[in-house]
């Protein structure tokens, strides 16, 4: 396994964008905390990689069309914004709840932390192995 | 999306909940002010806050089913978008119409020299105190969002290190 193709720091570069996106997300509801009839959105993206990972074989059938289904391919998932107009609304029509957005943003940074950390990990590792483990 | 989106994100609700501020400011130093330039009392004024919507947003473009949606499956799918909104605007600075408050003090200037009483402004100091409070702990939150962003982008500067 060559190093430019190492399919882990792959995923964690992936996985990094996601929680890059899911800040941006979170900040944009945060900013429209007291925005009348404002919808907050989340991000998706962990559980649709997982299932697209969890297929044991990889048949080669695409959805052409949004409406159609398809097994997503791993590599062409990606984190979607979705906007969340189920959870309950506050009298001025919002559904942003302070709390659960700080939460979430907490969450999601110690998520980029561990990714970041282990992305260098994975990087020393390949270093030591270059170095023929001086 | 653009590298330091979440900076602007955030930086749009810290000058919209400033803004939120001021006018709460604006209104508690003019609870007795009279006269105006328009004439009459002072009229209390608060601000319209609107989504800022992303370019894909404004042109309606950009949402699909998103991979896994279920399509057709029970509810509304919702909407998906590859970027979130780009945070909050003012929309508009807006008088509030309620009618001034009545005070009879015909020694005063601007009192209506037949009834002797005196339009005050309908400044309610409760409810600006408690709109005070939510624009301040909004504003923290989009502070402690600028605090996150720029953590994250510090730790992956160290990636490599």
């Amino acid at each position: 396994m060559p190093v430019s193709n190492d399919g882990v720091i792959g995923l964690f570069n992936r996985g990094l964008d996601a929680a890059s996106l899911r800040q941006d997300t979170t900040a944009n509801n945060l900013a429209n905390l007291n925005t009348p009839n404002f919808s907050r959105s989340h991000v998706s993206f962990e559980d649709n990689l997982r299932q697209a990972m969890e297929q044991e074989e990889r048949p080669s059938i695409r959805a052409t069309h949004p409406q159609h289904f398809g097994v997503p391919d791993p590599d062409e998932v990606e984190p979607r914004v979705e906007v969340d107009d189920q959870s309950v609304k506050r009298i001025d029509g919002n559904n942003v709840e302070m709390e659960k957005e700080m939460l979430n943003m907490v969450k999601n940074q110690l998520k980029f932390n561990a990714m970041s950390d282990q992305t260098s990990q994975r990087f020393n590792t390949w270093e030591y192995i270059i170095n023929e483990g001086r | 999306m653009s590298l330091f989106s979440a900076f602007n994100i955030s930086g749009s609700g810290l000058t919209a909940e400033k803004l939120r501020l001021d006018l709460i400011a604006g209104n508690l130093s003019n609870m007795n002010t009279t006269r105006t330039p328009q004439g009459g009392p002072y009229q209390r004024r608060t601000a319209v806050f609107a989504e800022q919507l992303n370019e894909a947003q404004q042109r309606g473009a950009g949402r699909t089913a998103g991979a896994g949606a279920e399509v057709g499956g029970p509810g509304p799918a919702g909407q998906s978008y590859d970027s979130p909104g780009s945070g909050v605007r003012v929309d508009r600075i807006i008088p509030d119409p309620n009618e001034p408050r009545q005070v009879y003090d015909p020694e005063h200037p601007d009192a209506d020299e037949e009834t002797g009483y005196v339009e005050y402004p309908n400044i309610e100091v409760a409810k600006e105190m408690t709109d005070m409070i939510t624009a301040q702990r909004s504003y923290e939150s989009n502070s402690t969002a600028v605090n996150t962003a720029k953590d994250m982008y510090m730790k992956a500067l160290e990636i490599g290190q």
